[in-house]
């Protein structure tokens, strides 16, 4: 099974990126999850035409108790994707990443993985690793494998090398790996030189190059994936490419 | 207001249980928490404290270790503990405060274990459920560990699952011992009380496990899956349920392979006697009370337990305080049987007879906690 978590900079497009991931596995026929594990609950938006999945924590603060079936906190999306949205607390108060443990267990007692059987679960984790909440994707059992995003510019970079040393200070727990770096272009000058020397003195691979489109942009504002909107532009190639590489990969590793 | 209780104490909660489950086993547990508290799980919830030494330890955590994540104090102390003491195994569990800050003592555990050789297992206590969970956990991460196939012994070997102090008086370890032996059967582990560490290594040696208490009921699932071993719920109380319990547990070692429920231990619906506790302790008091006494008794559980349990002896399983005392009310019974505690929410009317339960009173009524394992009950139910 591919278990991938992406982390990124905030508004670097980590969202984006994961759903179109999600959409070019679901076309490559996989049964994929996506969960996004952000209090903006925003990670799957577009897969699902706009029309939003309940998050989890919204869930119990509306019904004061814990859902007791998959089906009340989950949407099928484009490619029948299952979306699932952690949520947060109110903006100010209590625990975003406390919400992110609390639902992850959560999942895990209504038999998530062993009840839809996906082929990928990929996880959509609020930009940076915080807190020990925000690290819960990578423990054993859930990600294997960590993508980040990032484009050229000075910030984004910066929070990719955070992001690594974090997942790096896990190493003797059998968390997730850092497979490599989604590159998000912005049309920075000098961009994919800037990410390259960034990547080399990582030790880290550009697993993805994905253009600046318009395309992207358009489809969201329908409500969709560039992947499930075009599959044939440059950009959604880019995104099946990398599908296509998670999937021989993992075929390599069982 | 749901789950708020006015009038009856909590049950004791799952670092509690985990504690009870572990202490006579040679391990050393340290329970992730700011110091000064530890009386709670070592010597309020545990009577054998005062005579028998067990490595119990808090961490001591402060707010600045749980701000800043600081997990290498945590493996560092634990690490040089075992240098020091040389722990057959060391058990991790955490309180409330690790588990709001997302403590993966799984993940650390892996680490000490790493760092000394020594079997470390992570439990998932947060200080907010029943010791059910807690000692549950503990004694399915301890036969994980040390329960592997050995060659099985001569006659009928069983092995006692989920016997703690939290649920049942310091002595009914022997009587149980004494009531196996009486009825042709060797005691091989009794994974709580009264054992070591060998003996759970010695444990697949037996033939069948009985499952006491809804702590042992993972251990025993377990067990089943994964080694073959049958298991049967189910307390030796009084004498007529005690005789049908033993020959249930001689059937079940047979060939026979999955888990049994005895037979007649059955929570009556149309009943006038009312008993609340731990499921299997409280069932078993059920049908011990209709083969001694003709009584029929119902059975409710305001604990945590095994679905198909409930489904088998009927009763009822109810949390909350408003919820229970309801049940009673309308029930109508002539006799409650319950903690002592209990007994402000007896309806009118109703007599209550009082069975003192540690998990639930702690050592307030602690003396008069008896043990009823194959023995004449009618004295004490009269």
């Amino acid at each position: 099974m591919i278990k991938l978590a992406i982390y990124g900079k905030g508004g670097i497009g980590k969202s984006t990126c994961t759903s179109n991931l999600s959409a070019a596995l679901a076309r490559l026929g996989k049964k994929v999850i996506q969960i996004g594990c952000d209090p903006k609950a925003d990670s799957t938006v577009n897969l699902l035409h706009g029309d939003p999945v309940i998050p989890v924590m919204d869930y119990m603060r509306i019904h004061d108790e814990e859902p007791d079936r998959i089906e009340q906190i989950t949407k099928t999306g484009f490619g029948g994707v299952v979306c699932i949205e952690t949520g947060g607390p109110t903006p100010g108060l209590g625990c975003a990443g406390r919400g992110i443990i609390t639902t992850f267990s959560l999942l895990e007692q209504l038999e998530l993985f062993e009840r839809i059987k996906p082929d990928a679960v990929l996880y959509d984790v609020l930009g940076d690793v915080v807190c020990g909440g925000f690290a819960a994707p990578i423990r054993e059992g859930y990600a294997e494998k960590v993508l980040i995003v990032t484009s050229g510019e000075k910030m984004a970079l910066y929070a990719a090398g955070n992001i690594n040393s974090a997942v790096k200070n896990f190493e003797d727990r059998s968390y997730a790996k850092v497979r490599g770096i989604i590159m998000n272009r912005r049309n920075v000058e000098n961009e994919e030189e800037k990410v390259r020397a960034f990547a080399d003195g990582a030790g880290l691979e550009i697993t993805a190059d994905i253009p600046r489109s318009e395309e992207i942009i358009r489809y969201e504002d329908m409500g969709m994936t560039c992947v499930e909107g075009d599959p044939a532009c440059e950009t959604s190639k880019r995104f099946m490419q990398l599908a296509q590489l998670l999937i021989d990969e993992d075929n390599n590793d069982d | 207001m749901k789950n708020v209780s006015r009038i009856l104490p909590m049950y004791t909660a799952d670092t509690s249980g985990v504690c009870s489950a572990l202490y006579e086993f040679g391990g050393m547990t340290v329970i992730h928490d700011a110091s000064g508290c530890n009386s709670t799980y070592t010597t309020h919830d545990e009577p054998r404290w005062y005579d028998r030494r067990s490595m119990m330890f808090i961490s001591a955590l402060t707010e600045m270790d749980a701000i800043m994540g600081n997990d290498e104090k945590l493996v560092n102390d634990c690490v040089s503990a075992a240098h020091d003491l040389h722990p057959e195994f060391i058990a991790l569990c955490g309180s409330p405060m690790p588990m709001m800050t997302g403590v993966d003592f799984a993940a650390i555990a892996a680490e000490i274990r790493g760092q000394t050789g020594i079997p470390t297992f992570g439990l998932n206590t947060n200080g907010t459920v029943s010791y059910i969970s807690g000692a549950a956990q503990a004694f399915e991460a301890l036969v994980r560990e040390y329960a592997h196939p050995v060659p099985k012994r001569e006659g009928t070997g069983v092995n006692i699952l989920g016997m703690t102090p939290l649920d049942f008086p310091l002595g009914a370890e022997r009587s149980v011992r004494r009531w196996l032996t009486e009825n042709g059967m060797e005691l091989v582990c009794n994974l709580g009380m009264g054992s070591v560490l060998d003996d759970v290594k010695q444990m697949t040696s037996a033939r069948v496990n009985l499952v006491v208490s809804q702590t042992g009921a993972a251990a025993a699932e377990y067990l089943r899956k994964y080694l073959g071993m049958p298991y049967v719920f189910g307390v030796p109380i009084g004498r007529g349920f005690s005789a049908k319990l033993a020959e249930q547990l001689r059937a079940a070692a047979e060939p026979a392979v999955g888990g049994a429920l005895a037979d007649g231990l059955l929570s009556e619906s149309d009943a006038d006697t009312l008993v609340i506790g731990e499921a299997v302790y409280s069932a078993s008091v059920c049908a011990a009370l209709y083969e001694d006494m003709g009584i029929r008794a119902h059975l409710l559980c305001p604990l945590p337990c095994d679905d198909r349990f409930l489904a088998h002896t009927g009763g009822e399983r109810i949390f909350a305080e408003e919820d229970i005392e309801r049940y009673a009310l309308e029930m109508h019974p002539r006799t409650v049987i319950a903690d002592p505690l209990y007994r402000y929410i007896v309806p009118e009317g109703a007599r209550h007879i009082g069975l003192p339960h540690l998990a639930f009173s702690g050592r307030s009524f602690q003396r008069s906690i008896p043990d009823l394992i194959n023995t004449d009950i009618k004295e004490y139910f009269r």
